[in-house]
């Protein structure tokens, strides 16, 4: 017993001794954090180029889980332990970090980042004292994927308006698709496909900017109708859609059982590298009438941030205006198939972001994640939780609304009038 | 006499302080300070001043934490119960046959604990699977011809918290089987004899002798049940998210704690000072229903 | 005696209560059977698989997943890192709990209750809730991204259901025995470690599976205090196959058998201590 205990606290002791730290070197090390472990061998591709043209810099990435994410960078940032570089959320959740002076303002130290476009900058930008702390990295749009090989065995055509759409969820269905992909079972998935296929029903900008200035409520007919409508999706969602979650619905439309799924345009990467052989394009979920304007929400995703705390700031600013660079931004084009917030970045070899964009012309900001993610209870968690009641035939649409606004309207200064 | 006081003082000192000491500086001082925290006021991730029991008047008064909370603990109190009525008493029965070596007996004790193995993830994702809308249990039940009973299990608001609770009593019934038919066979065989020969039959052997003799083993089970009624998060959070999907139809006050403190990718902001609030709520309750209870069974307990 | 369940000396109602337990039983074990195999199974097929045939046998049983997971992401390493951490661990768990157990049980003195119950308030709240104040002691003591950080954390995790679990079992040992020791000259070490501890092997055996399960399977702690790879542990290594949008289903089940393949054999090793026949004999 004693020689085991003994042979087991020198093991504990030799481990440790792995841990010492290496005799500095020229080398000046850098952590960089980000929440998607799969795009790690992108980031590796990424920041081997940077070493090269940096050699006195060295980078380690490390991935972690992205529900998981917040909670960990907390930590080391409150414990004063925190990576030089680091992915932050967008919105409200760079506001939690920017305003507890984690984060380092980068109005000074870079420039360029005036020539970003306002939506993008609005992403990186906080609200309480109108400085910029993140690179934006990447804005994300929702639409509506459909099957391209499905249309033309059905001979239907891109909707123009909202009763077309219907039409040819109609026609996909009456041929045996599940002609929405769309499940309800994790809330997220309401909000993105209200994003998706409510847009153009509330007409996008028009109520956004009303909304968001407490001239109209989330009560007003029209943002009701438009929650309605989705309701009115329900029929052409998978047999006990309730219980469909996000992979089930991403695998329905990878392996072909069904014809559309409203969603985000990240999925485009995922949907080619799981099934190359499916041919899908992208419309956006049309209004009413085909002059309405067919608008996508949207909204800036990522930023590239350094901590406050860093010890090694120049190193982590070198890595930072690399990632702000129209070069690292068509590789993200390219590679991760998403829409660079990089300004003067070449798409012209990837045809499904240059569609991206195209549709981006009508954009309008993704509702609840820009303009209500501020406080709790954020009006993200109000809607998801209560569309999913809605969903389930629990509550109606103007039950919803009712609750998003009572709920918001508990700390938006504008709805307290 | 005083020195011997001493040396009692000395082992019981030299048994008990190493392991008070890993649980004392690693688990009882971040759980005290996190709900010391719950005192203050709170700006995003920086504390404010000290604001007294603010936060818990805002847990218990306002919107949305009031109705969520008590929406929270009703689930907890179904877990407790249905875990209660059906894993432990499943778990005696089940450890009673074992003990009397029904047939099969070693097959089973042995297979029985192999859902304890599986990580919490392992179990989310098998079960996950099979409760889809197109998964192995609705294929079963439309093969016995019981389509009706079909249902979306998790992402049906009403069968939603069952179907995990169902999950979990899943996972656990090899423990209590285990635990209990340990207990039963360690009761000394000349108590049950001499019962026997005093004319007992068999279920007043085991109510009258064998019950009373393996009380710590049942104080045992029923701590642990309570304890991880109030406490469950894992579980919830793989199958369900942590914002207690559908319609906070599975939200337990260990989800709305955590994405109350940390907020989560979704619902957003971290409130700390409520959510720290909640956490000395449970830890209240937890610590008074536990004492509670191993008092109330202690009383019960007989010496050998 | 009447106690023993064999079905054919039974009277009718007892015959009854016989099949039904059996059939009770018998499907458990069929739910248990059944997903272990139906993950074994999957982890020969590919995500797209895993999604559209997840109940039907893999086409083809190539160990690619397995080579994968092991050697390209770095698996091996990692089994070895939750080797070391967990057998470290649970030793100090099993001793210091046990230690902490016999000196809560076995003496009579006031506090005994309240330290009880400060052992047992240890879980009674979910540690993940107090990362930020641990992170901060963590760095204070200075063993960040040290694998002793995480040693220390499971060992703390594992004591309290130690001390609960034990003190339980060791209470029902007969004072006799120990009066009987000591006049024969026994120190009390000597009464813990050869005359309780081996009456409380099954309890024993029954803790050491209850708290090496979670250590084992344990991914947040690791993924907090260790960021070096070289110290990462195979659960953390399987939350990397977890993306934000997109899983890798199929390396994921590969690495989930990989895991539950040492809890197997520990479970079986630690099986033979349940058996009735090694507590017969303390009580003479």
């Amino acid at each position: 017993m004693k020689k085991l205990l003994l042979t087991l606290m020198a093991l504990v002791l030799l481990l440790s001794s792995l841990a010492l730290p290496m005799s500095a070197e020229a080398v000046t090390e850098i952590q960089f954090w980000t929440w998607r472990p799969e795009d790690t061998n992108f980031y590796e591709k990424v920041i081997a180029q940077f070493e090269e043209a940096n050699p006195t810099i060295k980078v380690t990435i490390n991935a972690i889980k992205n529900t998981e994410y917040n909670t960990i960078l907390s930590a080391a940032l409150a414990g004063d332990s925190a990576p030089d570089v680091f992915m932050s959320r967008a919105y409200g959740g760079l506001q939690t970090f920017a305003d507890s002076g984690y984060m380092l303002a980068l109005d000074d130290l870079m420039p360029e980042l005036k020539e970003f476009s306002e939506a993008t900058r609005m992403g990186a930008t906080s609200i309480t004292d109108g400085k910029i702390y993140g690179v934006p990295a990447v804005s994300q749009t929702m639409l509506c994927f459909y099957n391209k090989k499905v249309y033309e065995e059905l001979g239907l055509e891109v909707p123009k308006t909202w009763d077309q759409f219907i039409a040819n969820l109609q026609a996909c269905k009456d041929a045996g698709y599940d002609a929405l992909a769309n499940g309800t079972k994790e809330g997220w998935c309401c909000e993105f496909l209200f994003g998706g296929a409510g847009a153009s029903q509330y007409s996008g900008n028009d109520f956004y900017n009303k909304v968001v200035a407490g001239e109209t409520t989330f009560e007003d007919p029209i943002f009701v109708s438009a929650v309605n409508d989705m309701l009115s999706l329900t029929p052409f969602m998978p047999n006990m859609y309730e219980g469909v979650a996000y992979t089930d619905m991403q695998a329905s439309f990878i392996n072909e059982m069904s014809a559309h799924f409203v969603g985000g345009s990240y999925e485009a990467g995922y949907f080619k590298a799981e099934n190359p052989e499916l041919d899908f394009d992208i419309f956006p979920v049309p209004g009413k009438t085909e002059a309405d304007p067919a608008y996508v929400s949207v909204y800036a995703d990522m930023n590239f941030a350094i901590a406050a705390s860093s010890k090694k700031q120049d190193a982590a600013l070198a890595f930072v205006k690399f990632l702000a660079t129209p070069e690292f931004g068509a590789q993200v084009v390219n590679e991760l198939a998403m829409v660079s917030s990089i300004p003067g970045v070449d798409v012209s070899a990837n045809p499904f972001i240059a569609k991206v964009l195209e549709l981006q012309k009508n954009n309008t900001p993704y509702l609840f994640l820009v303009g209500f993610r501020y406080n709790q209870p954020t009006g993200s968690s109000l809607f998801q939780a209560a569309a999913q009641g809605m969903m389930a035939k629990q509550l109606t649409a103007e039950e919803v609304c009712k609750q998003v606004q009572e709920g918001i309207a508990t700390y938006y200064v504008p709805f307290q009038k | 006499m005083r020195s011997k006081h001493m040396k009692k003082a000395a082992w019981i000192a030299f048994f008990v302080t190493p392991g008070l000491l890993v649980v004392f500086v690693f688990i009882l001082m971040p759980l005290f300070m996190s709900m010391f925290n719950s005192l203050f006021g709170w700006n995003q991730l920086i504390r404010l001043d000290f604001s007294g029991l603010d936060n818990f008047r805002k847990l218990f008064g306002s919107y949305p934490y009031q109705e969520r909370f008590t929406n929270a603990l009703g689930n907890n109190v179904k877990w407790f119960v249905m875990t209660m009525v059906l894993q432990n008493l499943a778990g005696l029965l089940f450890g009673y046959v074992l003990s009397k070596r029904i047939a099969g007996s070693q097959v089973y004790r042995r297979i029985f604990f192999i859902p304890v193995l599986f990580s919490i993830v392992a179990v989310g994702f098998l079960w996950g699977l099979y409760l889809r809308p197109n998964g192995m249990v609705n294929a079963l039940l439309g093969a016995a011809g019981l389509e009706q009973y079909q249902s979306a299990w998790l992402g049906n608001a009403s069968t939603a918290t069952y179907a995990i609770i169902l999950v979990n009593i899943w996972r656990w019934l090899g423990f209590p089987s285990l635990v209990f038919m340990t207990a039963i066979d360690n009761v000394p065989a000349e108590c049950t004899e001499a019962a026997y020969l005093d004319g007992a039959n068999e279920w007043q052997l085991f109510t009258k002798v064998v019950f009373p003799l393996i009380i710590p083993s049942v104080t045992i089970i029923t701590v642990l049940t309570i304890i991880g009624s109030l406490n469950v998060f894992e579980q919830v959070y793989t199958m369900a998210g942590l914002d207690g999907a559908p319609n906070y139809a599975t939200d337990t006050i260990g989800t709305l704690f955590y994405r109350t403190a940390f907020g989560s990718v979704d619902s957003g902001a971290p409130e700390i000072g409520v959510g720290s609030a909640i956490s000395v709520v449970i830890y209240l309750m937890t610590f008074a229903i536990s004492l509670l209870s191993i008092g109330i069974t202690r009383s019960k307990e007989v010496e050998l | 005696m009447t106690t023993d369940m064999r079905f054919r000396f039974a009277s009718g109602p007892k015959k009854a209560f016989i099949v039904l337990m059996q059939v009770a039983m018998v499907s458990y074990i069929l739910l248990i059977l059944y997903p272990l195999f139906n993950m074994i199974m999957s982890s020969f097929k590919s995500t797209r698989d895993i999604m559209r045939f997840p109940f039907s046998l893999p086409d083809a049983f190539s160990f690619d997943n397995y080579l994968t997971v092991w050697v390209d992401k770095g698996f091996g390493l990692y089994f070895l890192n939750s080797f070391l951490y967990t057998a470290v661990s649970m030793a100090f768990v099993v001793l210091l709990g046990s230690m902490a157990a016999y000196g809560v049980s076995r003496y009579v003195f006031k506090a005994s209750t309240l330290l009880y119950m400060l052992f047992l308030s240890g879980i009674m709240l979910p540690l993940k809730a107090a990362v930020i104040p641990l992170f901060q002691i963590v760095k204070g003591l200075g063993i960040m991204d040290n694998p002793l950080s995480v040693i220390m954390v499971f060992i703390a995790m594992g004591i309290p259901s130690t001390v609960f679990i034990l003190s339980g079992f060791m209470k029902t040992i007969p004072l006799a025995l120990e009066h009987a020791a000591k006049i024969d000259g026994c120190s009390d070490l000597r009464i813990y470690s050869q005359i309780v501890m081996p009456i409380c092997m099954p309890a024993v055996a029954l803790v050491s599976i209850y708290n090496a399960v979670p250590i084992w399977n344990e991914f947040f702690f690791p993924l907090v205090f260790l960021q070096n790879d070289k110290f990462k542990t195979l659960p953390v290594g399987l939350s990397s196959f977890i993306g934000q949008h997109s899983t890798k289903w199929d390396l994921l089940f590969t690495g989930l058998c990989i895991a539950i393949i040492p809890m197997l054999i520990l479970y079986l090793f630690m099986s033979k201590y349940f058996i009735k026949g090694m507590t017969a004999g303390a009580v003479k």
